[in-house]
């Protein structure tokens, strides 16, 4: 049987995803906190982009042409709608962002721990005894 | 792996504070600095500021410090016809130093690093428990 067509494997795998990136995403925010002009990005919801997982990208269809570079993950990222601009013209509010942060990284700590247990579950039902 | 990004792009972060600080303690230890010759220009105040840029290293936009500047506003004058860069008139140019903005500075600095700081641990967090799944 092959594991990636379970369908909780596969959710997991979408979900560590997304919030893998997400957490990268809210870094550069962080990062930039004192950045003149920044303005501060976020990903769509998860269950926003579960329902658009394929994205459109474009094709070449003409050898003549010049190919996208843009990936096709990167056009997930929308711009937040900043609630107060410093003088600056920065839009980071570093309260929010952390707050995203402890957020992502307690959804990676569930998302880790269903799939642990999942895959408990096939060693304990395999009668191996390194079950987790 | 993103996760190895939100690392480097937090390490870009604390580099940028870093630096900020670094110019803000050449403000500080200056602000007594005067010019050795009468009418001589003393210490001018170093400003700091930040841009987004790519990262060719880890391939994603970082920040980084776009150029340290300096201020270029007047500076404030005391009588003191007894100093060595006093002119004509006695008056002596002091540094454009103010040292509650450069204290204030300071604790932003120290407040952006520290949240870099905790994205750097909740991304590693992640990568542990991550590597967890395999044991």
């Amino acid at each position: 049987m092959d594991p990636t067509q379970i369908g909780v494997f596969e959710l997991a795998e979408r979900r560590l995803a997304w919030v893998d990136r997400r957490q990268a995403v809210l870094a550069q925010n962080i990062a930039n906190a004192n950045t003149p002009q920044y303005q501060p990005h976020d990903l769509q919801p998860f269950a926003a982009a579960l329902g658009t997982a394929s994205v459109i990208a474009p094709v070449r269809t003409q050898p003549n042409h010049m190919e996208g570079t843009a990936d096709a993950s990167s056009q997930a990222d929308i711009v937040e709608r900043p609630s107060a601009h410093a003088p600056d013209g920065n839009a980071v509010a570093l309260d929010q962002q952390l707050v995203k942060v402890a957020d992502t990284e307690t959804t990676h700590a569930l998302v880790t721990a269903i799939y642990k247990k999942y895959l408990g579950m096939f060693a304990m039902a395999l009668g191996s005894s390194s079950s987790g | 792996m993103d996760l190895d990004k939100a690392l480097g792009i937090a390490a870009a972060g604390m580099d940028a504070q870093t630096a900020r600080l670094r110019v803000i303690a050449e403000n500080l230890a200056n602000q007594d600095s005067t010019g050795s010759t009468p009418g001589a220009d003393p210490y001018r105040r170093k400003t700091v500021t930040f841009q987004n840029s790519m990262d060719q290293e880890i391939g994603t936009e970082a920040v980084q410090v776009k150029q340290i500047g300096r201020d270029g506003s007047d500076f404030p004058l005391r009588y003191d016809p007894s100093n060595p860069a006093a002119n004509a008139d006695g008056y002596v140019k002091l540094p454009n130093v103010n040292s509650l903005v450069e204290v204030m500075d300071m604790r932003e600095a120290e407040r952006s690093y520290n949240a870099n700081l905790s994205v750097m641990q909740a991304a590693r967090s992640m990568l542990t428990r991550t590597i967890d799944l395999l044991k």
